[in-house]
């Protein structure tokens, strides 16, 4: 008895722990990906980090560097998608890079052989199974984030609200931004296995779309926003846990009302701060 | 103030195959007030965007200040156009994030700093200068989406002016504004040009929009200069109705020039 307890204590930790870590660091990396208006290139960076591990895992080697690999180089690739500089539209060219990720992924599932319950775990996540390296993994990724987005906070501002005025006026724009979506691929990769190729997309938007709906200035957004990541995770395990629902599903619904709520408050405050 | 000199020499910007700007020869001074007119799709946002190297041209150079934009690096462009302020249309910035006005006027601050060093003192001190001179302090903690179309102007302009520019572009400041508010942006404007003299480019369709301060003006038709010079030379009907294909006559009231067409 004592022991279950004692295993209960641990892995309720652990698990709230890594769930917290994640939905913080995903929801910090939201508000700018949100902020620039390029949720789009988070799925796609998302899924091309799941077509890394689940072509490491057909090919036997290590699934932890193919992620890394695939989302640096569709983060590159898409640093190139530029509004203006394209014959496309930036969101077509996203859109048509994502289709050509989900067909790889799906592809990759096709010709697994035997058991595929590791590959299909890319897709839903496997919050419950994390282990104690993960959440190491998790929290370093998280700090250099954070560190990036505090050392370049200045230039970060300029490129969210313009990346054409940023341009044109001397900020180092191209460097800034390649930067930063290198880490958004690094961020999405680690986060990938625990938290699944389908839901970290509602991370990075949803609680990142409320905190926008509700606050006032840039800090505050980025509080909120990392604040909300970590209660959509932390409450959508809790009621998964409790109520014995899949878990996944209950981060995405939760943090999918944390947005409705913010919305709803916006409305009956009756105002645009 | 020892910069604000501009050069297009043999520039073309081909798009799709076709020349949508081509331009022999244009040289800015220093201190210019420049307007850039012209019909829809004439070539003036491309124009401007040249001029500030947002668009590379295809062939031909573009000089700021003795270097030339095309042939530098992606760092050492950043560098060189620091000295340039640049205010788009409403589409290139998103006017929905909750940015307080003294946020977004600090933006101006950015190019003026290093990489990871920090605004400082001073930096809020030129901030709060610029809010203050364009009259909007009560607005100072306000978001910058809650202000109104004529407000948000304002406040892209106080950025502009606390990066301490050398050459300010303007494309099309006044689009979307009310006749009122058009007038006291383009006042502002011109006020600001007679104190500081920097360079200034500014985009307009409305030929009444360029204030008396404006001595320049450079007339585009389908990607091409068809007149460059004195205001007074280039916004006559003849230049005028070439351009716009219909007959035009210029009615003079205030110091401004309007516009009107007679068919």
């Amino acid at each position: 008895m004592n022991v279950t307890f004692y295993f209960m204590d641990s892995f309720f930790f652990l698990v709230i722990l890594a769930g917290a870590l994640a939905g913080a660091s995903t929801g910090l990396l939201g508000a700018y990906v949100v902020g620039m208006r390029m949720p789009f290139i988070g799925i796609c960076i998302s899924h091309a980090a799941m077509v890394g591990t689940i072509y490491s895992i057909l090919l036997g080697v290590n699934p932890v560097w193919g992620p890394v690999i695939f989302s640096a180089l569709s983060s590159m690739s898409l640093g190139m998608v530029r509004p203006g500089r394209t014959r496309i539209d930036a969101n077509v060219a996203l859109a048509i890079f994502f289709n050509l990720m989900l067909g790889l992924t799906f592809l990759g599932i096709g010709l697994t052989h035997g058991s595929r319950s590791e590959v299909l775990g890319l897709l839903w996540g496997s919050l419950l199974f994390v282990k104690n390296s993960s959440v190491v993994v998790i929290t370093i990724s998280g700090l250099v984030f954070a560190v990036f987005a505090a050392l370049f906070n200045k230039e970060l501002k300029v490129l969210l609200f313009s990346r054409t005025i940023a341009s044109a006026t001397g900020v180092h724009e191209s460097f800034v931004y390649c930067f930063f979506l290198a880490l958004c691929g690094l961020i999405l990769a680690v986060n990938l296995p625990l938290v699944g190729g389908l839901m970290i997309f509602s991370l990075i938007t949803c609680p990142a779309a409320a905190a926008y709906q509700i606050c006032k200035g840039h800090r505050s957004v980025i509080i909120m926003a990392t604040v909300f990541g970590m209660a959509s995770a932390v409450i959508g395990f809790l009621v998964s846990y409790y109520l014995d629902l899949p878990t996944g599903a209950c981060i995405v619904i939760v943090s999918a009302t944390i947005f409705a709520v913010s919305a709803l408050y916006r409305t009956f405050r009756g105002q645009w701060n | 103030m020892t910069g604000g000199d501009l050069s297009l020499s043999n520039v073309e910007v081909r798009w799709n195959g076709r020349n949508i700007l081509v331009v022999k020869e244009m040289h800015i001074r220093r201190g210019e007030f420049v307007g850039i007119i012209g019909t829809n799709g004439a070539g003036k946002t491309t124009l401007l965007k040249v001029c500030c190297g947002l668009i590379k041209p295809t062939r031909g150079t573009v000089t700021l200040d003795g270097c030339d934009l095309a042939g530098l690096s992606a760092w050492r462009k950043a560098n060189v156009r620091k000295h340039i302020s640049y205010i788009p249309q409403a589409a290139e910035y998103n006017a929905d994030l909750p940015f307080t006005l003294r946020e977004l006027v600090a933006m101006g601050r950015t190019s003026t700093k290093p990489l990871l060093y920090p605004l400082n003192k001073e930096d809020y001190e030129i901030v709060d200068h610029w809010i203050e001179r364009l009259a909007m302090s009560d607005r100072r903690s306000q978001t910058f989406r809650s202000l109104s179309g004529g407000e948000q102007q304002k406040a892209l302009i106080a950025r502009a002016m606390a990066q301490d520019p050398e050459i300010l572009m303007l494309d099309e400041p006044c689009s979307n504004l009310d006749f009122n508010w058009k007038y006291q942006i383009t006042e502002i404007i011109e006020q600001l040009h007679s104190e500081s003299k920097i360079t200034i480019l500014m985009v307009s369709h409305e030929t009444n929009l360029l204030p008396e301060g404006c001595k320049r003006a450079i007339l585009l038709h389908e990607g091409g200069i068809l007149a460059d010079g004195d205001i007074e030379d280039v916004l006559e009907p003849n230049s005028l109705e070439k351009a716009y294909r219909c007959r035009i006559d210029i009615l003079k009231f205030a110091g401004r020039r309007y516009t009107v067409n007679k068919s």
